[in-house]
């Protein structure tokens, strides 16, 4: 997941940065106070598990691999133990005295654990480590104040809102890294799409063309190598990307497309909502299996989408023996025309209209119409 | 030039676009097989512009997909007609690339043909396209009734629009009636359908031509 790393990787940055320049000020702080320290020497020490343990963590939270929870749990417990022993190096004056308070050997660098869990873990994390920073201060310190309050919140609020930002920030670097790699899925899709368009569907056409003139079994392989012809064509065909919840009726419909059914559709996308698209093309698919049953082995179907701004008109039309009207009364309808309640019930719950144009030698002609709903027309 | 046959019909002389030798030289064989002086195949465009002036043809067949760059067929049918306005194109793909398609037909392209016809519909339509005929599948006509309405979408008021008659004659053609079913539900004649489906294509090509001109100007391409 290198994107997701990328987007952190500041992050994490600032992090060590902000250990070692709070370190620096922890140890000016102890060379500062330590003439009023109860125990000088194990101030020194104390300065010196300061430095080792910046370098320590420093070195942790550079590498991807060490940026680990226990690490992070493990320097909050040893930063807290830094900070609580100035209970024993500090004296009794510099701990209470309000007025000029003296700061705790660690300072502003404690809060370097609360830093790097928000980044690490969220703002839960953050704020529970503030939480316990400012708990050892205050148990140092053996009384509250308004100053020690003041910090409380600082180291709460920077865990919380720190771990925001970094929850944020991981989910935009996985948004990003989604993004990319659909990116090159359709990159990989239309390098497939002209791959098999320049060899495989060049020679599929041509059989699929040749097999007229071709008998037998030959013949027959031919006519079915045309239909994986056609099969071919569409399959790598791109949905143009509408607003949200909007699909092209035309590819849609394209798809039906076969050596017995001819689709023609404009040459741009004609957006609807998915559901209407879905619809649509199942009317579509209703209207063609009810050609292939009645129609006759020869008969041929045609498909036309139209786009007329206001609404979307889809006719669906064969050439076979059709039907008289006057059969379309009585026994003939439920048995040839059974279909057509199916196809009526979709188009009334589109809300659309249907007209329904057939006679003996005619041909039967499906007429579907949308009428687009205002705020679909986003053009 | 053109040479006879022996009844007396002139032979009609083509020359095959295609960067896939499979098709230049099937189709090549096919049509030789049927009368046609094929004189010449061409792997692209920029080779068909090259030798065009030495082999004279009456019709193009003319693919649009060229893997190499250089023109595309769009860009070679308009070079074509522009030089040699007697020459017809005639677009042959096996993609269902819309835009592509329109483009050539928009360029100057006489009509298309999906690669997949049977070599009866090949035959009938160069020889159609040699005559001056547009070749109209139902596929274009679908895309020229979106095309109308692409460019009558919230534009100025001289963009060519289809009268009553020719939507109602192209919506035929894209659900598959024949020119004669059309002419005998229109009650019109047979010829007067060509004329309206030719007078549809003429319309958009002219439409084309002004608008590039518009934008030579426009963008200061001219001398």
């Amino acid at each position: 997941m290198p994107a997701a790393t990328d987007i952190m990787t500041p992050l994490w940055r600032g992090v060590v940065l902000f250990r070692a320049i709070t370190a620096v000020f922890a140890i000016a702080a102890i060379t500062v106070h330590h003439h009023g320290f109860a125990r000088p020497d194990l101030g020194w020490a104390v300065l010196a598990g300061i430095a080792v343990w910046t370098v320590a963590t420093c070195l942790a939270y550079s590498h991807d691999r060490t940026r680990q929870t226990l690490v992070i749990v493990i320097d909050l417990l040893v930063t807290l133990a830094l900070m609580g022993s100035s209970a024993l190096v500090l004296s009794t004056e510099q701990l209470t005295e309000v007025a000029h308070r003296t700061p705790l050997l660690t300072t502003v660098w404690a809060s370097g654990p609360v830093v790097a869990v928000a980044v690490h873990a969220g703002r839960v994390a953050g704020a529970m480590f503030g939480v316990a920073v400012a708990v050892v201060d205050v148990w140092v310190r053996g009384f509250f104040s308004i100053d020690l309050a003041r910090d409380a919140i600082l180291l709460v609020g920077t865990g919380f809102v720190l771990g925001l930002a970094a929850t944020a920030a991981r989910r935009a670097g996985e948004q990003l890294r989604r993004a990319a790699r659909a990116e090159a899925a359709a990159t990989e899709r239309e390098r497939l799409a002209r791959s098999v368009h320049d060899s495989v569907v060049q020679v599929l056409a041509r059989m699929r063309a040749r097999s007229g003139q071709l008998d037998g079994e030959a013949g027959e392989l031919a006519r079915l190598a045309g239909e994986q012809e056609i099969a071919l064509r569409y399959l790598f065909s791109t949905t143009t990307p509408g607003a949200t919840g909007e699909q092209d009726l035309a590819n849609a419909v394209q798809r039906l497309a076969s050596p017995r059914v001819e689709v023609s559709v404009p040459a741009t996308a004609v957006l609807l909502p998915a559901a209407d698209v879905d619809e649509l093309v199942a009317v579509v698919r209703e209207a063609l299996a009810n050609t292939a049953r009645h129609g006759g082995p020869e008969a041929k179907s045609w498909v036309l989408v139209e786009d007329l701004d206001d609404e979307v008109v889809l006719s669906v039309r064969d050439d076979g023996p059709g039907v008289d009207s006057r059969q379309l009364v009585g026994a003939q309808y439920d048995g040839r025309m059974g279909v057509s309640r199916s196809i009526r019930g979709r188009v009334a719950d589109l809300g659309a209209t249907l007209t329904l144009d057939t006679g003996p030698g005619r041909g039967t002609e499906w007429e579907v119409r949308l009428v687009r709903a205002r705020h679909g027309v986003a053009r | 030039m053109t040479g006879c046959r022996g009844d007396g019909r002139a032979v009609i002389r083509v020359m095959v676009v295609d960067d896939h030798p499979m098709w230049r030289d099937g189709v090549a064989r096919d049509l030789g097989e049927r009368g046609f002086e094929v004189v010449a195949t061409a792997v692209d465009g920029a080779a068909a512009l090259r030798i065009v002036a030495a082999v004279r043809p009456d019709v193009v067949l003319m693919d649009l997909h060229f893997g190499a760059d250089g023109p595309s067929g769009a860009e070679t049918t308009r070079c074509l007609i522009d030089s040699w306005p007697h020459v017809k194109v005639l677009v042959l793909s096996a993609s269902g690339a819309h835009a592509d398609v329109l483009a050539a037909v928009q360029a100057g392209a006489s009509g298309y043909l999906m690669k997949s016809a049977p070599l009866d519909e090949l035959v009938d339509a160069v020889r159609r396209t040699a005559e001056g005929d547009a070749v109209f599948t139902a596929g274009l006509a679908g895309l020229l009734l979106g095309e109308y309405r692409r460019i009558a979408r919230g534009r100025q008021n001289d963009v060519p629009q289809l009268t009553e008659r020719e939507t109602e004659v192209l919506r035929r053609v894209a659900t598959g009636h024949t020119a004669r079913q059309i002419a005998d539900a229109l009650v019109i004649s047979h010829r007067t359908v060509e004329n309206h489906v030719q007078s549809t294509l003429r319309k958009l090509q002219l439409h084309n031509r002004v608008e590039l001109a518009r934008y030579a100007i426009e963008h200061g391409l001219t001398q």
